[in-house]
């Protein structure tokens, strides 16, 4: 197993204004393994994903990345997991406005070791289909080749672990549909441990696993799609 | 550093106004230096020139060459190395066509405080004959002008011209030790002939000479320190300096704080893809030191071609060790500018950045 909660909770806030952002949960996902979570606005989506990815510690209970129990770590070694094992493709546009294409990759290889070799980037960018944008600046780009240049950016490091909220929102269907089809092969080709939050359902059939959250509570949903029968 | 240099690149703009800023604060420190040193030495050059460890002062002259007056035959009392007399007096010289301030030094043939003539008659001690400091020469002065005085009807000839021979701001005028007198004391000369202002001292052990009664020996470096004015305006000089130091400081922490606050969200995002605080901070440090080197380097050449277009007039000169000294701390000035971003950077809580 790549990932793993183990009876963990995040509250905020005490007393009467006490939050239950994610109740007492138990997860895994292991490595090959694309999970989606669903759920309304405001069921705590990100809490989750932020608690799995090692960016907020839960309340209560443990979270397991690789044998690691992340509450032993300190901030410093809990950032150094994250550069090494996880892959974060995020809602707001996480890139870096005065670096191009090229050089928001090319920042990884200067802080971390082991990224795609040029080979292997060359391969992405067509995936992606962003070949002829590397030299271009954020600010040149369209929302949705932002989001396929975060994706790159988060597949380049070769994580373990990819954690993903909304990466398709700001795409058209057929790139969405491309997208999860990229994200499946990556998982299973690299054998990463991918966990997606998304609102649509027509993309849980690339999905091996669905959850739900529904007021801070993830239940299993359903391992196929044709057993679904979700709307949202 | 790679983050540093591509920010800069990208934003050119942004960071050529706040190398500009740090260049003109830099320009303003060189130029501040290089004028105090030329205020200094329009006080000192002639006493640096003569290379004296002490000067032997009247006890109540509290150490003022002008208000101190002792026999010349104390010189031979005291038990030093060498030393030299002088006589001071100051005036105004008037060659027909201007008028000049001057300090008359009336010496002793055969002194080592003598000096060395870079124009004109090597053997300067004729009757009324002076060698004038060559500053002299952009007032107009030249070599056979006569020269009238303020205070007296005895006219002097300039026979030669020396280098540094500038003394509390006023040109010096070197003549024969008795001609001065002369003027000096007009009818009292016979009575005042032995007195002089000062013995100048060369010797290595000074504060271990035996002094003549009512006598006083100091320090080269005190006695330019007493000199009236010196020490007042080398000290507002150097408060100034100071000040801008501080003022650059400010101007770095203040820009590079505003950038930093627009990029919270950035480094945010960069500290949740486990790029480290550290990294960052390093990133905004390399920064400052690329534009505060690029400011300091610039306006360093920038003040030496300035002071090169000005007049003689204006009392500057660069001492270039001053100026690296000065141009380092402005530099590491700068970065302690930067230590409220890296404080700031430091503090960012990743998750903030990301949102819902
Ligand atoms: N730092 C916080 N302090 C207090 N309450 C919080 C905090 N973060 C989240 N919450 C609350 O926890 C709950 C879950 O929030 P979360 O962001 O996980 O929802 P979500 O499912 O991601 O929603 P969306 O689909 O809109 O992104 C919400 O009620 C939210 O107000
Ligand atoms: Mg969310």
């Amino acid at each position: 197993m790549v990932l793993e909660l183990r009876n963990a909770k995040k509250t905020f806030g005490e007393g009467n204004t006490l939050v239950e952002a994610m109740k007492e949960t138990n997860f895994l996902v292991e490595r090959g393994e694309l999970v989606a979570v669903i759920g309304p606005s405001g069921s705590g989506k990100s809490t989750f994903l932020t608690v799995a990815g090692g960016l907020q510690s839960p309340s209560e209970g443990q979270v397991i990345i690789n044998g690691k129990e992340l509450s032993q770590l300190n901030e410093k070694q809990r950032s150094k997991v994250r550069l090494q094992e996880i892959g974060f493709i995020l809602q707001a546009s996480n890139l870096v406005p005065f670096l191009t294409v090229d050089e928001q990759l090319e920042l990884l290889n200067k802080v971390k070791k082991d990224n795609m070799s040029k080979d292997e980037q060359r391969k992405l960018y067509e995936d992606l289909g962003i070949t002829k944008l590397h030299k271009n600046y954020p600010s040149d780009l369209s929302g949705g080749e932002r989001q396929r240049v975060a994706i790159a950016k988060a597949l380049f490091s070769k994580p373990s672990i990819l954690l993903a909220d909304e990466p398709t929102a700001s795409l058209d269907s057929d790139r969405a549909f491309e997208v999860m089809e990229l994200l499946r092969n990556e998982t299973k080709s690299n054998q990463t441990a991918t966990i997606v939050v998304t609102h649509d359902v027509r993309l849980i059939k690339y999905v091996d696993k669905v959850y739900k959250m529904t007021d801070g509570v993830l239940k299993l949903e359903s391992t196929a799609e044709k057993d679904l029968g979700l709307t949202e | 550093m790679f983050l540093a240099w591509s920010e800069i690149k990208k934003n050119k703009l942004r960071f050529l106004l706040i190398t500009s800023i740090l260049l003109l604060v830099s320009f303003l420190v060189f130029f501040l230096s290089g004028l105090a040193n030329g205020l200094a030495s329009m006080n000192r050059e002639a006493i640096d020139t003569w290379n004296v460890d002490a000067v032997l002062l009247t006890e109540e002259s509290d150490k003022s060459l002008y208000e101190s007056a002792l026999n010349k035959e104390v010189a031979d009392e005291l038990d030093a190395k060498e030393t030299a007399v002088v006589s001071q007096m100051g005036a105004i010289a008037n060659n027909g066509d201007t008028k000049q301030n001057v300090m008359l030094f009336g010496i002793d043939r055969e002194e080592f405080i003598k000096p060395e003539v870079s124009e004109g008659d090597p053997t300067f001690y004729v009757q009324n004959g002076v060698v004038a400091s060559d500053v002299l020469k952009d007032e107009g002065f030249k070599i056979g002008d006569t020269l009238e005085l303020s205070s007296s009807d005895t006219e002097l000839t300039i026979v030669g011209f020396t280098e540094k021979a500038r003394f509390n701001a006023s040109p010096i005028l070197y003549m024969k030790l008795n001609d001065m007198q002369k003027i000096k004391f007009g009818d009292a000369y016979t009575m005042n002939k032995d007195v002089v202002n000062a013995v100048v001292v060369k010797d290595k052990d000074w504060d271990t000479l035996s002094l003549p009664d009512n006598t006083e020996i100091i320090e080269t470096e005190t006695f330019i320190e007493n000199l009236p004015g010196y020490t007042e305006q080398n000290l507002t000089l150097t408060y100034m300096i100071y000040f801008l130091f501080v003022i650059s400081a400010a101007i770095v922490a203040i820009f590079l704080y505003v950038l930093t606050v627009q990029k919270i969200s950035m480094f945010g995002l960069m500290k949740a893809q486990g790029i480290s605080s550290a990294y960052l901070a390093r990133s905004v440090v390399a920064q400052t030191f690329i534009l505060a080197l690029i400011g300091v380097v610039l306006a360093f050449g920038l003040t030496l071609l300035a002071g090169s277009f000005l007049p003689n007039a204006v009392p500057i000169m660069f001492d270039i060790p001053t100026m690296i000294l000065y141009g380092l701390i402005l530099i590491v000035v700068a970065i302690l500018g930067a230590v409220i971003s890296v404080w700031t950077i430091i503090r960012i809580d990743p998750l903030e950045a990301i949102g819902g």
